[in-house]
């Protein structure tokens, strides 16, 4: 029934895709302390600019400062020109980013192979083990991230912040959760909830992983861009902030953008924890006769349901948009994490056996 | 960004600031005291009146207030924890006793607060229920007027709409002025905008909206919610589910004295049992063998032939499996456990049978399904017995005792003692079968003394040295199965249904203004185009623009340069289609 060969051909393709996340994960890092180094020498020469400028006109400066500064700061988000006048690199030359980007492109393209492989090896939907629905969410999240960045590029300096989640799930799932391509126990078979039910929740999961890193980016941003604006406001002429972190967040698109792209994942993801709970529910009367029974997993679920819900409503209401309702979805995500690490092993429920 | 003023009153909500409605300034702290109920909030800020009256207003404000419901949703999140962390005697009652057991005071202390009941304690009660107070006083007012929106025509184009998103101006010399609002307001019926002609001092508009569905959605998911709610609580006064056991060979018939435990909400009424009798004809199950791939002895499949009679139909057979229940109207059986009834007889020193049949086993839960046997023979004389021990699928005594390497019954056998003594079943209190206590009752001993140990293989007798006998006579399996019905349960489904396709609309239609106007000029006409949006909206801006452009090449021809433009590009933009169009 197990075709052994593809099982290790499955696990293989996984481990070779680690190998190449983790050279894609520094190949983007590079690519962010770059940039921020760039912008550095930009600031220094742009400061030795006014200095000259003001030697020379000292009064006309003092007014006309502002307008190079504006530029380098420059709330839009795309491709920031200060980002590049220094060391603008040829067009067409490989930067890090781009080395970064195929890279991943590759080591999504093992991954999904690595789990189509386990799906061919067991004969079914490889998502009924803490492994097999690590490795295939954290696959979905990537296929999304390059969906979404291959039309808009200035969305692949977010690389890191997805590939990182992404390598330390594939490492915990091949570490702790692993075990041997098996055919399905009595309590997951016959069910085409099974693939429903589970897919959906894979989409969720993916899409919540995803909102949360775009929610701590729009928080963080947030916070610089507020910080920036005093010291602006203040008088500075070439605010800085955070130092190099600051200069990496620079290149991230503004918090607005940031925070409509994180409320359209979390909508998404909500209408699929929606579907989720009830396709759950549907399945739990097949299963075990009643739709709804408290037990932990249902509780957690419920519990992630009700606190996206009070996000949309966050984000509804005034005094609570912004980066408090960024917190919601944040807590949301905690609680994500918690339904998929610490309910599956160590809280005692009917969805133990789909654990380890 | 995304504000919707759900409570206003239609044709009175021209935005007084149109910034606050574009699409990415989400300026925070703009509008703090905003809500999607101005008109509510408007009143919380005066304090109130004094009189009961007023105060109760007050309340009841401030509970349908958006924060409030925000709070409750974020209590109802944390109160749901607990649930999940402490053993709930709904769901497990033994592992809540053991935790009693192991924690003493805490433990009291805990169970006094509610925290093994949590979801039927007061407190997670009273979050859920004062949250769906707050909703229908959220709902009501806005179904009001939401309704009256659907019927009232789409609001007066604001006089300048200069500030608003995709704000184009293009003058056609030439054209007509009529014309040119026709066919803007034919564009915009096409594209489903519910749309009105104004006719104004020194120009015409069209005042068009799109997207009241994503309101009614947003009511229907809302109102839905109500119903799943309603139909949960329904269901738990009118549901029935109870657990049989059933040996291999054997029948049931569907009434509450078949039942091992059986529980009901408090408007069941037990002739709504419909009454269904079946025969468990066969019991199969297959585990993991040595040599296949997965953890040897796991199972892989449990199957139960059932053979049904309903009345007033023919017998009809099933294979009930784990996710393939058994459904007739009015009930649904499922395959929850499974065990082995070995076939035991016992007769006393005297010669009399005094216990005969299969004998259903506990499973202790072992990989091997050691399954623990207990036979209770009150009428044995001269002293009543009891057999208890061990049946071992696949059986071996060694130095851990009598335990089973195997769930499958390759080598069955039974490791019995037995005991003599008042079993005290005559005492009143209520016993469980499956459960003996031998610490009053003496083991039956050999000659050195030690109590006799019994095993059995199929088909053996044993004989101990005061006369009675035990002999395995054969093996049967044994299903139990869950019988439940909730004749609430569709409708909750139905309400969930509705709710998540309230859902999808509230979230992903765009709801959207886009207003044309036109005015006649000394050589031709000068329209307007501009747009607001109501809520996440993209492409709104993209989309006046396609509208501007298609209305300026429809009336004469493809004219360079003048696609586009927005308010701060306006003045030239007026002037380069101006110059664009005198070519
Ligand atoms: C059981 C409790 C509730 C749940 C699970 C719930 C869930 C939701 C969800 C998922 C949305 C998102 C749809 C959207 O953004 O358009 C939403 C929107 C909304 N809810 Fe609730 N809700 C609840 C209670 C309430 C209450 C009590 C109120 C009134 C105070 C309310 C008022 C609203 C409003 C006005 C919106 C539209 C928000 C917007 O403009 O995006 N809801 N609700």
């Amino acid at each position: 029934m197990i075709n052994e060969q593809l099982a290790e051909l499955s696990n293989l393709a996984v481990v070779v895709a680690i190998v190449l996340y983790v050279l894609a994960l520094i190949g983007f890092s590079a690519d962010l302390a770059s940039t921020s180094q760039r912008r550095s020498d930009a600031r220094l020469a742009a400061l030795d600019e006014q200095e000259g400028a003001r030697v020379l006109q000292t009064a006309s400066v003092a007014s006309e400062g502002g307008a190079p500064v504006a530029a380098a700061h420059s709330r839009d988000g795309g491709e920031d020109p200060a980002a590049d006048v220094t060391t603008a690199p040829a067009p067409g030359a490989m930067t890090a980013q781009k080395f970064a980007f195929l890279l991943s492109m590759a080591a999504t393209l093992l991954h999904v192979l690595g789990v189509l492989a386990r799906a061919a090896a067991t004969q079914r939907v490889p998502w009924a083990n803490m492994y097999e629905f690590a490795t295939t969410s954290s696959a979905l999240v990537m296929v999304a991230f390059l969906v979404f960045s291959i039309k808009r590029a200035e969305l692949r300096a977010l690389g890191t912040f997805v590939v990182g989640p992404v390598l330390l799930v594939l490492l915990l799932a091949q570490t702790f959760w692993i075990v041997p391509a098996a055919a399905l126990t009595p309590s997951l078979q016959n069910s085409h909830w099974l693939i429903i039910h589970i897919g959906i929740a894979i989409i969720a999961t993916a899409l919540s992983i995803l909102g949360a890193v775009v929610a701590s980016l729009q928080l963080l941003k947030g916070r610089h861009e507020h910080a920036l604006a005093e010291k602006t406001a203040a008088g500075e002429d070439l605010p800085e902030h955070w130092g190099r972190a600051g200069h990496v967040l620079d290149r991230l698109p503004s918090s607005t953008a940031l925070e409509s792209l994180s409320f359209r994942i979390h909508s998404i993801a909500f209408v699929c924890w929606t579907f989720t709970l009830m396709f759950g529910a549907i399945w739990a009367r097949e299963a075990w006769g009643r739709f709804w029974g408290w037990d932990p997993k249902e509780v957690w679920t419920f519990i992630i349901w009700v606190i996206y819900a009070a996000y949309l409503h966050a984000r509804a209401t005034g005094g609570f948009r912004g980066s408090r309702a960024a917190g919601l979805a944040l807590a949301g995500f905690v609680a994500v994490v918690f339904n998929y690490t610490i309910v599956n092993t160590v809280i005692n429920g009917l969805h133990s056996y789909s654990g380890l | 960004m995304n504000e919707k003023k759900h409570g206003n009153a239609p044709g009175a909500d021209t935005p007084g600031t149109p910034d606050t409605d574009t699409p990415g300034t989400d300026i925070p702290g703009a509008s703090s005291s905003w809500s999607s109920k101005p008109e509510v909030d408007g009143a919380q800020a005066t304090m109130p009146g004094l009189g009961l009256r007023g105060t109760l207003l007050f309340l009841w404000r401030q509970l349908t207030s958006m924060q409030t419901a925000l709070i409750l949703l974020m209590l109802l999140a944390v109160a749901a924890v607990p649930g999940s962390l402490y053993p709930q005697r709904s769901v497990n009652p033994s592992l809540t006793d053991q935790f009693l057991e192991e924690n003493g005071k805490w433990g009291e202390f805990l169970d006094a607060l509610g925290f093994f009941e949590v979801f039927s304690s007061p407190w997670f009660s009273a979050i859920y229920l004062l949250l769906f107070l707050s909703l229908i006083g959220c709902i009501v007012p806005r179904v009001g007027v939401h309704l009256r929106q659907l019927r009232a025509k789409p609001p007066r184009t604001p006089s300048r709409l200069t500030r608003f998103v995709g704000h184009t101006r293009i003058e056609l010399p030439g054209a007509d002025a009529d014309a040119v609002l026709e066919q803007a307001h034919r564009a915009l019926r096409r594209s489903r905008y519910r749309t009105v002609v104004r006719e104004e001092t020194s120009s015409r508009s069209v005042s068009a909206e799109r997207g009241l569905l994503r309101e009614t959605g947003n009511l229907a998911f809302h109102i839905a919610l109500v119903g799943v709610l309603v139909c949960i609580a329904g269901g738990q006064m009118t549901s029935y589910r109870g657990q049989v056991t059933v040996i291999e060979g054997s029948g049931f018939s569907n009434s509450l004295t078949q039942y091992d435990s059986f529980e009901s909400g408090a408007w069941f009424d037990e002739q709504d049992m419909p009454p269904f009798r079946f025969t468990l004809e066969d019991f199969r199950a297959t585990y993991v063998q040595p040599g296949e791939s997965g953890s040897v002895g796991e199972p892989r499949s449990f199957e139960a032939d059932v053979a049904v009679t309903t009345p007033g139909d023919p017998e009809f057979s099933q294979t009930v499996q784990v996710n393939k229940p058994l459904h007739i109207d009015g009930a649904s059986m499922y395959l929850l456990g499974n065990g082995y009834a070995p076939e035991v007889t016992v007769t006393d020193p005297e010669g009399t049978v005094v216990a005969e049949g299969p004998i259903i086993t506990v499973p202790l839960g072992d990989v091997g399904y050691t399954s623990q046997l207990v036979i209770k023979a009150p009428d044995a004389q001269p002293e009543q017995t009891a057999v208890v021990g061990y049946f071992l699928p696949t059986g071996t005594i060694d130095e851990q005792g009598p335990r089973s390497l195997y769930p499958d019954s390759l080598d069955p056998q039974l490791a019995l003692t037995v005991h003599q003594g008042d079993l005290g079943l005559d005492s009143g209190i209520p016993q469980n079968a499956y459960e003996v206590d031998v610490s009053t009752l003496t083991p039956v001993a050999g000659e050195d003394g030690n109590p006799v140990l019994i095993r059995l293989y199929p088909g053996q007798e044993f004989e101990l040295p005061d006369g009675t006998t035990v002999s395995f006579d054969g093996l049967r399996r044994f299903a139990a199965f869950d019988i439940a019905h909730n004749p609430f349960e569709r409708w909750v489904l139905v309400s969930a249904l509705v709710a998540v396709g309230g859902l999808i609309l509230s979230l992903f239609v765009p709801r959207r203004r886009v207003w044309v106007r036109v005015r006649s000029t000394a050589d031709g006409a000068l329209f307007e185009v501009a747009g607001l949006a109501r809520s996440d909206d993209p492409s709104l801006e993209a989309d006046v623009h396609a509208l501007a452009s298609k209305l300026s090449t429809a009336q004469d021809g493809p004219l360079a340069g003048n696609g586009t433009s927005d308010d701060e590009r306006l003045p030239r933009a007026a002037k380069d289609s101006s110059e664009g169009s005198a070519q």
